[in-house]
């Protein structure tokens, strides 16, 4: 660290007082309206643990058997859906299940309502896209740890900070193939479409985004499948849920409750990815149609 | 004349060179003829420790010292086997199944306590229960918590108060966990399990700065123990029935205080063998657990490593360490600090 280079002064030591004296007067200062952030974030993920909480294993495998059905008419779609609820309930994680579902369903929900946005605008306005790109580079490469325990520290232990943790790694890719879908779609489709009367709003909703929907649809598999895959890291923040199984499994040296716990996961992001693709995908055509 | 006085010059030379030859070797006279070994663990009260060691025996004897990276378990076994020649920390409330495999079979000894007084307890802050404005005066025992849920609000599961347990999957996790059921408190209060030490003590810092309630459960030596002022609520006397019955019972109907560990050095015996001084200072060693939690508590405060701490603990208190050694090693450790 203090190599022979005396001519360069070290100022990873003042960098480093000024981030904990920062952290500091942030938890000290303004900790009372933090816990009012933490509350907000907190409130939808109970809600939802609340309802899901209540639900029987074999409710659930109804409920997504017949969702599966509704998208797309196919019995074997379906079954190979309910079966996959099956196989959860039967490896006796269910509880932990929906803590874990509950947590990443809210989380993808606030990914989409930024990230849409985000990406939109990044397509419209190529600086605000050049100025974004440094920043979802730093969320993505920037080691979980490193603000795991800030965040800890301003919003306290529980949904909060895994929630932030999640939005912080898997809202990037979801922004960024949101703009590049949107990039990506004929300038010629739109002109079309402004020259048939509908405003800037309209040809963004009715053609833009309908257009751009296989990358928007990517990016939703890639946040999907990230928020899945910060469960562990978020239940070393006090999340509850599979995260925790698979943590317990790693604490107890007991491999066998780790893959218990990973293979939860592993099903749980199959299920969501293959019943979002399948439910955003069946509504493609019947919006087509209304376009001639 | 020239040739002489050339000759007279060489000679008192090498007389000279030879004499601060000797010199030397007998400010380095180590007892052994290769480096000691101790143990490296990878935590910090045993890092400062160790540091600690190394510096006197380094300075004050003149050997060598190699730090032996590791965790517990296979450094207790390579203490069995002399791969490793001294351990600062062997937690006898609760040794490590090696340690006591490797004493019975006569391999290895126990030498000086390094502190007498390892515990773990459920700590409240010291301004929550003393002083004008303390909002739970007669917060005094885990009995008590019943009736200050509210106090100790978890703003995730409102209804409840909120224990910081320790991290999930240690053995003192599952320990608390019993205990608030033995002690009627599971309805009451959330059994929060942080899935990291780091992030747990993160957020009982975070309480801790801004003078809220927090109750949680800690040991010490630590540096938290050190840098903030806490209370250990009391609980019923340890009793060796009662804690057999809880490590062992999934449900067990009553609870009983921790047990206070000693924690001494282990060391190999062949070591002792061969080494008689080194082992005497090692027999000699000694510190309590406040001053380590304070040691630890002024290096993390100073941004610094328990090893940097060591060497200021070397400086600035001769006073706790002189009389572990004679006064010439003494001396020779305080020459070349």
């Amino acid at each position: 660290m203090t190599g022979g280079l005396a001519l360069l002064p070290d100022l990873g030591k003042p960098l480093q007082g000024g981030v904990n004296r920062l952290v500091d007067a942030l938890v000290v200062g303004f900790g009372d309206k933090l816990d009012a952030v933490s509350d907000g974030l907190t409130a939808p993920v109970r809600l939802l643990e609340g309802v899901l909480g209540h639900l029987p294993p074999e409710a659930g495998i109804a409920m997504v058997g017949l969702a599966a059905w509704l998208a797309t008419r196919k019995i074997a779609f379906a079954a190979g859906m309910g079966a996959l609820v099956l196989v959860l309930a039967l490896l006796g994680v269910w509880p932990a299940a929906m803590q874990s579902l509950a947590l990443i369903v809210v989380a993808v929900l606030l990914i989409v309502l930024l990230g849409l946005p985000l990406g939109v605008a990044a397509a419209r306005m190529p600086r605000f896209s050049r100025a974004l790109t440094p920043l979802y580079d730093l969320m993505q490469t920037v080691p979980s740890f490193v603000y795991l325990i800030p965040v800890a520290m301003i919003l306290g232990l529980g949904r909060a900070p895994a929630l932030v943790a999640t939005l912080i790694y898997a809202l990037p890719p979801f922004a960024r193939l949101t703009e590049l879908g949107l990039r990506e779609v004929d300038g010629r489709a739109v002109e079309a479409a402004r020259a048939l009367g509908l405003n800037t709003r309209q040809a963004l909703w009715l053609i833009e985004l309908p257009l751009a929907r296989p990358a928007i649809l990517q990016g939703l598999n890639q946040a999907i499948m990230m928020a899945l895959a910060m469960v562990v890291v978020a239940s070393m923040i006090g999340a509850k849920g599979l995260g925790e199984t698979v943590l317990l499994g790693l604490q107890r040296a007991d491999p066998g409750l780790g893959f218990v716990g990973g293979l939860g996961i592993v099903l749980l992001a199959v299920l969501l990815d293959r019943l979002a693709q399948a439910i955003f995908r069946a509504r493609a055509p019947s919006r087509r149609r209304g376009v001639p | 004349m020239t040739m002489t006085a050339t000759l007279r010059a060489g000679a008192f030379l090498l007389c000279g060179l030879v004499g601060g030859f000797t010199a030397m070797a007998e400010a380095k006279a180590c007892e052994l003829d290769r480096s000691v070994k101790i143990a490296g663990l990878d935590y910090d009260s045993a890092a400062f420790h160790a540091a600690v060691a190394r510096t006197i025996v380094e300075k004050g004897f003149g050997c060598k010292v190699e730090r032996v990276p590791g965790v517990v378990a296979p450094l207790v076994n390579g203490l069995a086997r002399g791969d490793v020649d001294v351990i600062m920390e062997i937690w006898l409330a609760n040794p490590v199944e090696a340690w006591s495999r490797a004493e019975a079979a006569g391999k290895v000894i126990p030498l000086g306590t390094t502190f007498p007084d390892a515990n773990e307890g459920w700590y409240v802050p010291r301004y929550l229960v003393e002083g004008a404005d303390a909002r739970a005066k007669d917060l005094k025992s885990v009995t008590d918590l019943k009736r200050y849920k509210d106090l100790f609000v978890d703003r995730q599961e409102p209804g409840k108060g909120r224990f910081y347990n320790c991290v999930a999957g240690w053995v003192c996790e599952g320990i608390n966990t019993k205990k608030l059921a033995a002690y009627g408190l599971a309805e009451a209060f959330s059994n929060v399990r942080g899935g990291s030490g780091e992030a747990l003590v993160a957020a009982i810092e975070a309480s801790l700065k801004r003078k809220q309630p927090v109750l949680f459960y800690y040991w010490s030596p630590t540096w938290l123990v050190g840098a903030y002022d806490l209370v250990k609520l009391e609980e019923p006397a340890f009793d060796p029935a009662i804690w057999a019955e809880l490590k062992a019972s999934e449900k067990p109907a009553r609870a009983t205080a921790y047990p206070t560990s000693r924690v001494v050095i282990g060391a190999n015996l062949a070591f002792t063998q061969s080494a008689p001084q080194l082992t005497g200072f090692f027999r000699n060693y000694g510190l309590t657990s406040a001053m380590t939690s304070q040691m630890l508590a002024a290096a993390r405060a100073a941004g610094i490593s328990p090893e940097e701490q060591a060497l200021r603990f070397l400086k600035d208190r001769p006073a706790d360490w002189r009389g572990w050694v004679t006064p010439e090693i003494a001396a020779k450790v305080q020459a070349g600090l």
